[in-house]
C-alpha cells in the first residue's frame, strides 16, 4: 500500500511533533491499561480478603463496620460479646470450627489481634489458601508469645525471638503500654496481601494477661499490679472476645444459623456473610473507582485530541505536499485517505508505546505494589476487556482522523494544482 | 474533434462572484510542439493550468484535451485523465522533502498505471525508466538517487521534477516558472534538456513564464494577454 508508505514518510518527517503525539497517545494509553488492571486487582485482592469462612458474627450494628474491623482491622467495635455466647456457638452441630477475635490493642501502628490456634488452621484467604509461617511457629501455651504479619516484621525489622511491647488502643502513638508484659515473636506468617500481613497475632490468654490487672480502662498502680509471671499462673480464659468467625459443615445451613445467632436471646448479635458484606463495601468504594475510570477515559480523550490538533495545525503547512501530490496524480480521496492513515499511524504507536510503558512499569513496581498495597499486578497478556479498549481508541483515532481528512479533502479540491507557500 | 492536444474553444471562466477572468476564444496546442506562454502574475495563468488540468470547469466553453472534452467526464476520471496524459513541473519546492529523488521521479507511476506501463515498455521498468531519465537531464550519481530531495540544490531539484512530468511519457509536459529559481546560464541549459527529453519521450510543452528572454527557444510563443479576451478592458467594454 503506497498511500501508507507516503504517511509514514511524511509523518517521519515532521517525526519531533509526530513523537510528541505519539508519547502523549502512549502515556495515556498506559494510564488507562494500568488504571484498568489496579482496579481489577484490587476489586479481585478485596473479594479474596477473607474465603472460606461462613458467617462473621460480632456485636449488633452494621454488617460492613463488622466486616470492616474484623477482616479489614479498621476501625472499632462498638461493643463486645460475651465468652459463653462464642462458646454457645463453637459448640453448634452444625459448626466445623470457629476463630475468635479480640481487638483492641496495637503496636506501632498496627493492630493486635486476639485469637487461637483455630486460627492458623481454619482461616483462609485468596482461594483458599491457608496461613502459612515462615519462619517459626504458631504461639502457644505461653501467653506472651506474639506471631506477626509478613509486613510488621518487614517494616519493624522483627527477628524471631525480638521483644515487642504492646500499647493499649488503636492510636498510632500511644500514651499507655503494656511495657510489663513484653512479647516474644515465635513465629512470622507468609505474605498474604491481605490484612493479615499487617496484624500481630497473640493469643487469647495473652490479650487477657495484659489486661488483668486494669480497671476501668486504666491500668492497676502499686501493689494492685500483676507481673508477667503471675499472669502466667492465673486463668486467662477471656470474659469477652470482639467477634468471631464460622466455617460450617454445610453452607446449607449458613441461613438457619444466620437467623439463629441473629434472634440469640443472650445478648445482641450479628451475623453476616462475608462475600455479600464484602459486596456491599465494594459497591461503596465502586464510585471512586469508577470515577478512577471515567478520569482515564478522559485522558485518553485528550491524547486523542493532542493528536487531532497536531493533525489540523500541520495541513496548511502541508498545502504544498498536498498539491504536489495531487498533481502526480493523487486524487483527494487519497490525501483524506493519508491523513486517516496518518491519524491510524501515530494512534497505533502510541498504543504499542503505551503497552510497552505499561509492562516497563509493572515489571518495575511490581515488589513495591505488592509489598506496600497488597496487590499482585500480573505481566499477563491484555485480556480481552482490555484489548476491546485498546480497539476502540485505535477506532476512535481514525474517526477523529477523518476530521483532517475531510478538511484536507476539501482543501485540495479548491486548491487543485495551484501551490501555495 | 482535432487532432490538437489542447484546444480550447469558447472558453469562460470566473471565480465565484468575481469578473470573468479568462476568456479565450480559440485556442490551440499541436501534438509535439513547444509553446512559450508568457504571462505575468495574476494574469490568469494558474487558472488557466487549473482549466487544463480539469481541477477547474469552465462556465462557458470547453476545453478537448487529446480530443476529450474534459467538461464530459465525472471529476474522479478528469483527475486520472490528467495523470495519464499531463506532467507538471512548477516554480521550485517541487518535490515531496521527505522522499528520495529516485522515489520522487516514480511518484506518477505510483498513481497512473497507464504511465507505469508506457515507463515499462520504454525502459524496461519504472526504475529503470527513472534512473535513465535522471543520467539524461545530468544526474547520473546512483547515491544521489536514495537521497531526500530536500538534500539537493535547486537546480538539480528541477531537473529530478522534469524527470518525474516525463516519466511514463505524458502526452503533455506542463512547466509552470520552472525556471525562475535558476540563474540564467542554468536556466537555458535545463530548457535545452527539457525540449531534448520532450522530444525524445514525444511530449508537447507547454512553458508559462513571464521571461521574455526564454521565448525564443520555442517552437511558437503567445501572450496570456492576447489569447485572453478578459484582459483586455477596451475591447469588452466594446463587446
Amino acid at each position: 500500500m503506497y498511500l501508507l508508505r507516503l504517511a509514514l514518510a511524511s509523518l517521519a518527517n515532521r517525526r519531533f511533533t509526530a513523537f510528541l503525539t505519539a508519547f502523549a497517545i502512549a502515556l495515556s494509553v498506559c494510564l488507562l491499561l494500568a488504571v484498568e488492571r489496579v482496579r481489577h486487582e484490587a476489586r479481585a485482592s478485596f473479594a479474596s480478603t477473607v474465603s472460606g469462612t461462613d458467617l462473621i458474627v460480632g456485636a449488633r450494628s452494621g454488617s460492613v463496620n463488622l466486616l470492616l474491623y474484623s477482616v479489614f482491622r479498621i476501625g472499632n467495635a462498638t461493643n463486645n460479646i460475651r465468652w459463653d455466647s462464642f462458646e454457645h456457638y463453637a459448640s453448634n452441630p452444625q459448626v466445623k470450627w470457629a476463630i475468635p477475635i479480640s481487638l483492641g490493642d496495637s503496636h506501632r501502628g498496627y493492630r493486635v489481634m486476639g485469637t487461637n490456634q483455630s486460627y492458623f488452621e481454619h482461616y483462609q484467604y485468596g482461594r483458599h489458601q491457608s496461613l502459612q509461617l515462615a519462619q517459626g511457629r504458631a504461639f502457644q501455651t505461653d501467653p506472651f508469645e506474639v506471631v506477626l504479619g509478613a509486613e510488621v516484621a518487614d517494616a519493624l525489622h522483627y527477628k524471631l525471638s525480638d521483644k515487642l511491647v504492646l500499647a493499649h488502643g488503636v492510636a498510632a502513638i500511644s500514651l499507655v503500654k503494656h511495657d510489663d508484659k513484653p512479647f516474644t515473636v515465635v513465629g512470622i506468617l507468609a505474605r498474604t496481601g491481605t490484612p493479615v500481613d499487617r496484624t500481630l497475632h497473640i493469643s487469647l490468654g495473652g490479650m487477657e494477661a495484659i489486661h488483668i490487672d486494669w480497671k476501668n480502662g486504666v491500668p492497676a498502680r502499686g501493689a494492685g499490679r500483676i507481673s508477667a509471671d503471675q499472669a502466667r499462673n492465673m486463668d486467662l480464659t477471656p470474659s469477652a472476645i470482639t467477634a468471631f468467625m464460622v466455617g460450617l459443615n454445610s453452607k446449607i445451613a449458613t441461613f438457619a444459623l444466620q437467623r439463629d445467632i441473629n434472634d440469640f436471646r443472650g445478648e445482641p448479635l450479628m451475623a453476616i456473610l462475608p462475600g455479600v458484606a464484602l459486596q456491599e463495601l465494594w459497591s461503596l468504594m465502586g464510585t471512586a473507582e469508577q470515577a478512577l475510570f471515567v478520569i482515564s477515559v478522559f485522558v485518553v480523550l485528550t491524547g486523542l485530541i493532542g493528536m487531532l490538533t497536531a493533525i489540523v495545525t500541520s495541513l496548511n503547512e502541508r498545502r504544498r505536499e498536498m498539491a504536489i501530490l495531487r498533481s502526480v496524480g493523487a486524487r483527494p480521496w487519497h490525501i483524506a485517505g493519508l491523513l486517516i492513515l496518518e491519524a491510524f499511524a501515530l494512534a497505533l504507536v502510541g498504543i504499542l508505546a503505551g503497552m510497552a510503558l505499561l509492562y516497563l512499569s509493572i515489571a518495575c513496581a511490581q515488589g513495591y505494589v505488592q509489598s506496600n498495597y497488597g496487590l499482585y499486578l500480573p505481566l499477563s497478556l491484555p485480556s480481552v476487556y482490555e484489548w476491546s479498549l485498546l480497539g476502540i481508541i485505535l477506532a476512535a483515532a481514525v474517526v477523529m482522523g477523518a476530521i483532517p481528512a475531510w478538511r484536507a479533502y476539501r482543501q485540495s479540491l479548491a486548491d487543485g494544482l495551484s501551490i501555495h507557500l | 474533434m482535432s487532432d490538437a492536444l489542447i484546444e480550447l474553444a469558447e472558453l469562460g471562466f470566473a471565480w465565484p462572484g468575481q469578473a470573468m477572468l479568462l476568456d479565450i476564444p480559440a485556442f490551440r496546442l499541436e501534438r509535439g510542439e513547444t509553446l512559450f506562454l508568457k504571462g505575468p502574475s495574476g494574469s490568469g495563468k494558474t487558472t488557466l493550468l487549473g482549466l487544463l488540468g480539469g481541477v477547474h470547469s469552465p462556465q462557458r466553453g470547453s476545453v478537448h484535451l487529446l480530443g476529450q472534452n474534459l467538461s464530459e467526464l465525472s471529476f474522479a476520471a478528469r483527475d486520472r485523465f490528467r495523470v495519464e496524459h499531463t506532467g507538471y513541473i512548477f516554480q521550485q519546492f517541487n518535490l515531496l522533502p521527505f522522499l528520495s529523488v529516485r522515489e520522487n521521479v516514480e511518484l506518477p507511476c505510483r498513481f497512473s498505471r497507464r504511465r507505469a506501463d508506457r515507463a515499462g515498455q520504454r525502459h524496461g521498468s519504472v526504475a529503470q525508466a527513472a534512473t535513465q531519465l535522471l543520467a539524461h537531464l545530468g544526474l547520473r550519481d546512483p547515491d544521489l538517487l536514495q537521497r531526500r530531495a530536500d538534500t539537493l540544490s535547486i537546480g538539480q531539484q528541477q531537473r529530478v521534477a522534469a524527470a518525474r512530468a516525463l516519466i511514463g511519457q505524458p502526452e503533455l509536459v506542463i512547466a509552470d516558472e520552472p525556471t525562475s529559481a535558476l540563474d540564467s546560464d542554468a536556466r537555458e541549459a535545463f530548457i535545452q534538456l527539457l525540449f531534448a527529453e520532450c522530444r525524445a519521450a514525444g511530449s508537447s510543452l507547454l512553458f508559462v513564464s513571464h521571461d521574455q528572454s526564454l521565448a525564443p527557444l520555442f517552437d511558437r510563443h503567445l501572450s496570456l494577454a492576447e489569447l485572453n479576451r478578459a484582459a483586455r478592458p477596451a475591447s469588452s467594454e466594446v463587446s
